[in-house]
């Protein structure tokens, strides 16, 4: 299983790789991206079996990122992993086709609440 | 209701403010030491780090600090020893710039909305706030023996850099 992480701050990415650990996803194998635009060909070359993606990003938004992945007609499994949690973003991230969203700042207990949904936990 | 009434009502309010940053600190930093709010901070900050909000509601999220109040907070959301010393500064304007984010996209959620949060710009010094601007929360805290304030500016900068 493979996971790719987006997130624009390199503190973040590890701090959520950290989580993923503690949510009980330490055998999976991480890829990271820095902005939306190389979540996109992360997507196409890696064929993760998740993507966790920051919504506010230099390059491309993760928002943007969600549909250009959506409309090459990959279903992975999306979420976002943002500052924002309101309703409109969540209701936003849904339309989009994201399957989460999890706000910042986050426990594991929450990641695995999310996650397990959408990834089994055993690599 | 006057015009200024509405504009303040539309404010965060301070007492939100500090529980939201508790949060953040309790969560990615408190295991390690624990963020504590004081009456006052006189101090000249080395790093600076805002967010922008531009919408149904302008203002900006600012956090402030000492350089080694900067490197703790680094090397702690890192995982770090304490004493690591081979921090650069990209690695101290990342922190702080996400800490702020954090901060900022959370204040997003207590103004009226919709809004666009800006990415985070962090700076050596400290940022000066122009006329449009006025502070309408100003926390101050220290965190592991360094001074730390948070402070919410309501109003439009004149200019602000959409990135990092």
């Amino acid at each position: 299983m493979k996971i790719l992480v987006a997130d624009d701050s390199r503190v973040m990415r590890q701090i959520i790789i950290r989580t993923l650990r503690q949510a009980g996803y330490a055998g999976h194998e991480v890829v990271e991206a820095e902005n939306g635009r190389q979540a996109v060909d992360l997507v196409s070359k890696e064929r993760p079996d998740l993507v966790l993606s920051d919504w506010n990003m230099p390059e491309m938004s993760g928002i943007d990122a969600l549909a250009v992945i959506r409309a090459s007609g990959s279903t992975v499994p999306f979420g976002f992993v943002t500052s924002e949690g309101s309703d409109d973003m969540r209701a936003r991230a849904a339309s989009a086709g994201a399957q989460f969203l999890i706000a910042k700042p986050f426990t594991p207990e929450v990641f695995a609440q999310m996650i397990s949904a959408v990834l089994p936990h055993t690599a | 209701m006057s015009a200024e009434q509405v504009a303040a009502a539309a404010n965060p309010r301070a007492d939100d403010v500090r529980t939201l940053t508790h949060q953040v600190w309790t969560t990615y930093l408190g295991e390690r030491v624990p963020l504590l709010f004081v009456e006052d901070n006189t101090f000249v900050p080395d790093w600076s780090a805002s967010v922008t909000i531009r919408g149904a509601w302008d203002g900006m999220v600012s956090l402030e600090t000492t350089r080694a109040g900067a490197q703790g907070l680094t090397r702690a959301l890192l995982g770090l020893d304490a004493d690591a010393d081979d921090l650069a500064d990209s690695d101290l304007v990342d922190a702080v710039g996400e800490l702020v984010n954090m901060l900022g996209g959370n204040v997003k959620g207590l103004v009226p909305g919709p809004s666009r949060l800006s990415l985070p710009l962090v700076a050596a010094g400290r940022f000066a706030h122009g006329s449009q601007q006025a502070r309408v929360v100003r926390l101050c805290s220290s965190w592991a023996g360094e001074p730390l304030d948070v402070t919410v500016h309501a109003g439009r900068a004149k200019a602000t850099r959409e990135h990092r």
